[in-house]
């Protein structure tokens, strides 16, 4: 098992250190070569930054969403689970599907968007092949499929929290917004923090979004670094390059995971031992 | 003073009238102010439209014919049902859903087979404390496409290519961690007495994972091959590549060749879209109760 584990490592780690391409693998040893020539890329280096930026914004929006959601179905739903699962829907569609769905709703001949402002005679915007907005649009179908996960999340932990704290704290004279921010949210900051930070890891990943809605396009626009590795690696067949890439970003989302991970787990124990 | 102010009977007479049709019950119990229902109501409004409204679209799309989609119509007058029949029976659509459930589930009990005892051992035996516990999710946090190349390979090697088998494997390799993780939330909350008074009566480890473990388990299994089968059934990277022939093709990659055309027909590529959710859409209604505990307990322990 843990040969087949290792054995994508090992193998990247070689690629990206040889010349290879898909049909033969290991020419020769260049050494850091390879490392070098991506560094200096900028294609590379924008595609990391965009996918960074990119990644914190959709989890900030999904965070947000998702907490006031759940808060407001705390609130003031009954425990319908007809309610919860139309609202988990988005959560167990294919995201090839989500792509294919967005991209109707922003066809600028006939989707969504354009024939609900061509009511208002507003012309069409070609939202997905403006570089402005393309990134943004992805970003959106994104906070569609995955907030529904932050919600669940944290909704659950809404319904564990200890409720004779939440009644002493009313009869206190706590209530509305006060109540939230000194008894709620540090009941389910933990929860919170645990899902941003899934949320996060899932965005780093996107790709079958940008595949299907935009292929990275228009130019760079919305090419994210897992794009630019499935470019070069299945377009291009450059095999070391895409390694050396795929190094980096590992580093990269190292680099952003493993003190968030250790931080959110430190909160956790404490909390624990406050309990 | 405030106290008696804010106790249930104290609100209750200058309750908005309109609040008045929820169960008092629940008002008690969970013992919250009326009013505040009304900004939550307004988001859980806005939150299911804003969660339907495209699906509802997709649907409507579905049934537009070819000059409709690009006409700037939200709603067909003449629903025409021959995008479902033709993907239906004429198409490879079918055929790659038949692929997809089939590398799903077995993918999915593969997955399971191999994270119980492992995460047993994590959880009974302590194997490699909190590190190793780490080390096993750690490859959850990379994209998949970082795995697809050695994979390749390795299909190739193994002479496993484009095929069905290979990508169910695959499938069991890659879940493998998010089984051990999800698996070990709910092994914490069997008591160890149980496993102590099984040692005494002389069961060994195999054994008392084959007769304790496992049933005991048994809804979390469920919860958790679910949501395995999902992940399975919806991934995109590692089956675009790694089944290419119309056979071995699961239902994303049969969908996302429908662009394929010069002029896409979306209705068709809507009406495939919503054929491909139905299996997904079943399995999580029918199993929803079990499949949200399996999120909840693993993820938010």
């Amino acid at each position: 098992m843990i040969v087949l584990g290792a054995f994508p490592l090992v193998f990247i780690v070689t690629a990206a250190l040889t010349e290879s391409s898909l049909g033969k693998p290991f020419k020769k040893f260049v050494g850091a070569e390879n490392f070098e020539a991506v560094l200096r890329d900028s294609d590379v280096l924008q595609s990391i930054f965009r996918t960074v930026s990119y990644s914190f914004a959709v989890t900030a929006v999904s965070v947000v969403l998702g907490v006031l959601l759940a808060c407001a179905v705390y609130e003031g739903a009954r425990k319908g689970s007809v309610l919860r699962t139309l609202l988990l829907l988005p959560l167990i569609i294919p995201p090839v599907i989500v792509g294919t769905l967005w991209k109707l709703i922003y066809n600028p001949s006939g989707g969504l968007i354009a024939t609900v402002l061509g009511y208002a005679s507003i012309p069409a915007p070609q939202i997905l092949s403006d570089g402005s907005l393309a990134l943004a649009a992805v970003g959106v179908a994104d906070i569609w499929q995955w907030t529904p996960l932050v919600f669940l999340l944290v909704y659950a932990s809404l319904l564990g929290q200890d409720s004779s704290l939440n009644e002493a704290a009313r009869l206190d004279g706590a209530h509305g917004w006060k109540l939230f921010v000194h008894i709620t949210l540090p009941a389910i900051g933990g929860t919170i923090a645990a899902a941003a930070f899934i949320r996060l890891v899932i965005a780093l990943k996107v790709f079958d979004l940008v595949f299907m809605m935009t292929s990275g396009g228009p130019g760079q626009s919305t090419t994210t670094t897992s794009y630019l590795i499935y470019q070069a690696a299945i377009k291009e067949f450059d095999v070391d390059r895409a390694s050396a890439i795929t190094l980096l970003l590992a580093v990269v989302v190292t680099v952003i995971t493993v003190p968030i991970g250790l931080m959110i787990a430190r909160i956790r124990r404490s909390e624990g031992s406050n309990a | 003073m405030k106290a008696i102010e804010l106790s249930p009977q104290g609100e209750a007479p200058t309750r908005p009238r309109q609040f008045t049709e929820k169960p008092s019950f629940e008002e008690q119990k969970q013992n919250k102010p009326a009013q505040s229902h009304f900004w939550a109501r307004g988001i859980i409004g806005i939150s299911v439209v804003a969660t339907f409204l495209p699906l509802a679209y997709l649907i409507s799309v579905s049934l537009m014919g070819r000059d409709e989609t690009v006409s700037g119509i939200l709603w067909t007058l003449d629903p025409q049902f021959s995008n479902w029949s033709d993907v239906l029976f004429s198409s490879d659509i079918p055929r790659s859903i038949g692929n997809s459930l089939i590398a799903a589930t077995f993918g999915a009990l593969l997955s399971l087979a191999g994270g119980l005892p492992g995460a047993w051992a994590i959880v009974h035996y302590k194997t490699g404390g909190r590190a190793l516990s780490a080390l096993v999710t750690s490859p959850w946090l990379l994209p998949p496409v970082v795995a697809v190349i050695p994979l390749f390979i390795l299909l190739r090697v193994l002479n496993l290519n484009d095929s069905l088998v290979g990508l169910t494997l695959i499938y069991a390799l890659i879940n493998l961690p998010i089984a051990v993780w999800l698996l070990e939330g709910f092994l914490h909350k069997i008591p160890s007495s149980i496993f102590d008074a099984a040692a005494v009566d002389g069961a060994g480890p195999w054994r008392t994972l084959v007769s304790i473990v496992t049933p005991l388990m048994l809804p979390a299994l469920i919860a958790i091959g679910t949501i395995i089968a999902i992940l399975n059934y919806n991934e995109f990277l590692l089956a675009t590549f790694l089944t290419q022939s119309v056979e071995s093709q699961t239902a994303p990659v049969a969908l996302s060749l429908f662009y394929g055309d010069r002029t896409p027909h979306f209705g068709k590529i809507a009406a495939a879209s919503v054929i491909v959710v139905i299996p997904v859409f079943a399995a999580a209604t029918f199993l929803q109760r079990w499949m949200i505990d399996g999120l909840v307990n693993g993820v938010g322990k």
